[in-house]
């Protein structure tokens, strides 16, 4: 041992956490098919398993503010355009067309 | 009121602390992909936006079981790539190579798991022809296997590395720029997986 923290257990929780996050997924995909609001969950689920992914595996919360930043604005991007797209798709449309 | 112009700023504590995950080649690297996906997922938006039956239909024709295989594949390589990091920064060299060798058997199970699903995809009559959303899910899904390649090959050389012994607990910057790599493409998977395979 060199005193640096063994963070074996926080990652294999976050693992565990991932493989549930996703077998939700799958049961949204199926119970929850023509629901109104089955994006905003996806675009949360998506955030969620991202951030985790960041904050355990890539440790950003210790990383260069720029590194962290960058992250945080990739990660929240895509449930951003999910949920515009799924609740003002047209407006979206209209605004893309060329 | 010069010298007061003149003194130096006070440096940002919160900066003192943070560090660079691996070396700063790597994130300018990652910073590209992100941009570049951010590009392509600006296509699959737009193309949702104006075609949104398309995309309803067509999710529900692609393989589920693929697209939650691979993303148990890329979830459970990037923990153990992760574990690998661990065990060199605690001086555990043995552990650190068994948690990196686990890792690339698990990463090659994506590049096989994609080839069988695009061949079931062909026996479906699903090709780059079939309509917007398989034009848009080939393109976004090919161009994130050619970076997971590129992320095999990474681990293959820093395993080379690691097995005589070129990190240590002390210097371990190449497996870390090498598993932050990995964790980006993973991120990135975990996007691409519910926007083709979940949203039906």
């Amino acid at each position: 041992m060199n005193g640096k923290p063994d963070h074996f257990s926080a990652l294999t929780l976050t693992w565990l956490a991932l493989v549930a996050l996703t077998l939700v997924s799958l049961g949204l995909s199926e119970w929850f098919r023509s629901v109104r609001w089955l994006p905003l969950l996806v675009a949360a689920i998506i955030w969620l398993k991202g951030a985790m992914v960041a904050r355990w595996f890539i440790e950003s919360h210790v990383a260069h503010p720029f590194i962290a930043r960058i992250i945080q604005a990739f990660i929240a991007l895509s449930p951003t355009a999910l949920v515009l797209t799924a609740f003002f798709g047209d407006t979206l449309a209209r605004w893309a067309t060329l | 009121m010069v010298e007061a112009v003149l003194q130096p700023l006070p440096e940002s504590h919160v900066d003192d602390k943070r560090r660079i995950p691996g070396n700063k080649g790597i994130w300018v690297g990652i910073t590209c992909v992100f941009i570049e996906f951010t590009v392509l997922f600006a296509v699959y938006f737009i193309s949702r936006a104006h075609f949104p039956e398309a995309f309803h239909e067509g999710a529900q024709r692609l393989s589920l079981a693929s697209g939650t295989v691979i993303t148990l594949l890329m979830i459970t390589s990037s923990y153990f790539i992760a574990c690998s990091v661990n065990a060199i920064r605690l001086g555990r060299h043995g552990s650190s190579v068994r948690w990196l060798v686990a890792g690339l058997l698990v990463a090659l199970g994506y590049p096989l798991a994609k080839f069988l699903e695009i061949r079931w995809n062909l026996a479906h009559g699903i090709d780059g022809d079939s309509g917007i959303f398989f034009t848009v899910y080939y393109y976004l899904t090919f161009n994130h296997l050619v970076h997971a390649t590129w992320g095999i090959l990474g681990i293959l050389w820093v395993l080379a590395r690691l097995l005589v012994r070129g990190y240590s607990a002390d210097d371990y910057s190449g497996l870390e720029a090498l598993a932050s790599y990995w964790h980006a493409t993973d991120i990135i998977w975990l996007i691409i997986f519910p926007l083709f395979y979940v949203l039906a």
